[in-house]
């Protein structure tokens, strides 16, 4: 009986847990002195550590801790700029603990610009203990946003589908996790697939695909209650939701009449409008940032092609965007609307690519056998997509800056990344 | 069916933020956020039981797998041959209703594969309205590539997932 009883609850206890691996930065990074924070060591070798994985996941940092440095200073008056610049370090973080209880605590840090020799920002951020990841995520972001100008990505959220096989039935879960594969937390478990998960513009609900009822149905579901809906009610197959910018609006592909055709569902009244008419494939749509433009996958020149719709014209004629090789598909655009990326076909492989529309030429991002499901971080700056290695699905990430990550899981195939907005 | 069973909560950081710019002098950003908490619930789907064929239909169906070229729902010669018999036992079973479930292999996207996945089944229908079967009796579906028959990267593998099979 025991037994059993074990065997019963094993289930809950294996869930691919991501594990972080860095490899390859780009060219010219920034160099940074992250000096240990003030306060209880056990708690600020936690939060430095963190800081330093999230800065150099972004691909732009080199970091120097305590033991690389010629002077440690504890504070402002102990900096010696000429040590750093001995260096070459360009920004040099200060930080402490300003308050610790049990229901409490919080961070105050300091970044300095060792050319301009002053404290170029001060800033404080207030959490609580069992958060001390979150905590250091918003302080990478910060450091970021000051050095960059851009907006970090370490506080915000991934969500990817995971599958465990098993001889009889697979488990499959939707997971959330920090950009950086920690702090897992689980949406949705089934025994069937789940697939083209999305988040909702302002983060608190996501859009997927279960095959739950026995066949693909779009689902809609809210991350603080659990409470979840069937998108559209209707006895055909639906896949493929992508959310409009504004939040009002989901594109859905239905197989209506034996056939892929995207269509337009109003959220609120539930009104359909119908996309595209045309007897081959047309799926995987996509808005554009700005809302005016959707894109889609569709088969109507014998192969899978990019093609864009302007929503902005009334029987405006679907427009083919690409025309190298003979596989494009799956694209979102960039966050500035000017370029997409997609899964390409190039030599038999399936890689991640980019097109600027202005250009007559795809260029790849990647280099494996079977990437898919590109999708860019909302700072426009990371892509993440899934890969296989050893016939395993795990996520990848490349940086426009040029640098290369992976998030492979504990156990399990992890695959289907769908990066969240902004949630600072 | 959707309800929610099984509840579990989860913490998960919300954040919803206040970055304070408390002064943005020329030189020097100073800023105060604070962290947020909110709760994240986990469901557990509750999966519909899955139609199968009695024992004896199964039988008759047991080798009808159709199967395709890569990105193609074709019909080939031999597809044929295996379909001329189940159209047999459709016609000889008249009670029969079956599921057509087109499948994909693992190249590709996976929403392009589900469309061609039901083009796939479409195809085999197709076969079966054209050879005198009412189309009442025929539904079809698509799993895309979600659920191989066979596990491998290579076009042994794959070809054994590019089918479509009635249930």
């Amino acid at each position: 009986m025991k037994k059993l009883l074990l065997l019963l609850l094993i289930p809950n206890f294996i869930y691919a847990e991501l594990v972080l691996e860095i490899t390859q930065g780009s060219d010219n990074p920034y160099s940074l002195a992250v000096i240990d924070f003030n306060g209880p060591q056990k708690i600020s070798k936690k939060i430095n550590s963190i800081i330093k994985s999230d800065m150099k996941r972004t691909g732009e940092f080199v970091i120097l801790d305590n033991s690389q440095l010629i002077s440690v200073p504890l504070n402002q008056e102990e900096i010696k700029y000429k040590d750093f610049k001995l260096l070459g370090i360009d920004f040099i973080v200060l930080g402490s603990l300003i308050s610790e209880s049990k229901f409490n605590l919080s961070v105050s840090y300091d970044i300095y610009d060792v050319r301009k020799e002053k404290k170029i920002r001060t800033s404080k951020v207030f959490g609580i203990p069992n958060k001390i990841r979150q905590l250091s995520h918003y302080i990478s972001d910060g450091i970021y946003e000051e050095i960059t100008g851009l907006q970090g990505v370490a506080s915000t959220k991934l969500l990817y589908v995971t599958e465990e096989r098993a001889p009889d039935r697979s488990l499959f879960q939707l997971v959330i996790a920090d950009a950086d594969g920690a702090n897992e937390q689980i949406l949705l478990k089934s025994t069937e697939p789940i697939i083209s998960p999305s988040w909702s513009p302002d983060s608190k609900k996501v859009a997927y695909v279960s095959f739950e009822t026995g066949m693909a149905k779009v689902f809609i579901q809210d991350l603080a209650s659990g409470n979840r809906e069937i998108a559209l009610e209707n006895s055909t197959q639906i896949s493929s939701p992508s959310w409009s910018p504004n939040g009002k609006f989901l594109s859905l592909t239905l197989f209506q009449d034996g056939n892929a055709e995207i269509y337009i569902l109003n959220l609120k009244n539930k009104n359909l409008t119908r996309l595209t008419n045309h007897y081959s494939i047309d799926t995987e749509s996509s808005w554009s940032p700005n809302g005016s433009r959707i894109m889609f996958t569709s088969g109507r020149a014998g192969s899978p092609q990019l093609y864009e719709i302007d929503l902005r014209k009334s029987n405006s004629k679907p427009r083919r965007i690409t025309f190298e090789g003979n596989y494009n598909a799956k694209a979102s655009y960039l966050a500035n609307g000017d370029g997409a990326i997609f899964v390409h076909r190039s030599n038999n492989r399936f890689q991640i690519a980019l097109k600027y529309f202005d250009e007559n030429f795809v260029r790849p991002l990647t280099e494996s056998r079977l990437d898919e499901s590109p999708s860019i971080s909302p700072n426009g700056n990371v892509i993440i997509y899934a890969t296989t290695e050893d016939e395993l699905g795990l996520l990848a990430g490349v940086t426009l800056s040029g640098a290369r990550f992976k998030l492979p899981a504990k156990q399990g195939e992890v695959r289907e990344p769908s990066w969240s907005g902004f949630l600072r | 069916m959707f309800k929610t069973s099984n509840k579990l909560t989860n913490n998960f950081f919300a954040m919803v933020i206040f970055t304070i710019v408390l002064s943005s002098c020329s030189s020097m950003n100073v800023t105060e956020e604070t962290l947020y908490d909110r709760n994240i619930q986990t469901v557990q789907a509750s999966v519909a039981e899955e139609a199968t064929l009695d024992y004896e239909t199964k039988a008759i169906f047991t080798n009808a797998t159709i199967l395709f070229e890569f990105d193609s729902f074709n019909l080939s010669s031999k597809s044929i041959q295996t379909l001329k018999g189940a159209v047999v036992a459709m016609k000889n079973n008249s009670a029969i209703k079956i599921t057509i479930s087109g499948h994909a292999d693992e190249r590709g996207t996976r929403e392009y594969n589900l469309a061609l996945g039901q083009r796939r089944a479409e195809s085999v229908k197709d076969y079966f309205a054209l050879n005198g079967i009412n189309k009442s009796r025929v539904s079809v579906k698509s799993y895309g590539e979600e659920r191989p028959l066979a596990f491998g990267a290579d076009e042994v593998s794959h070809a054994k997932n590019r089918r479509a099979e009635i249930n």
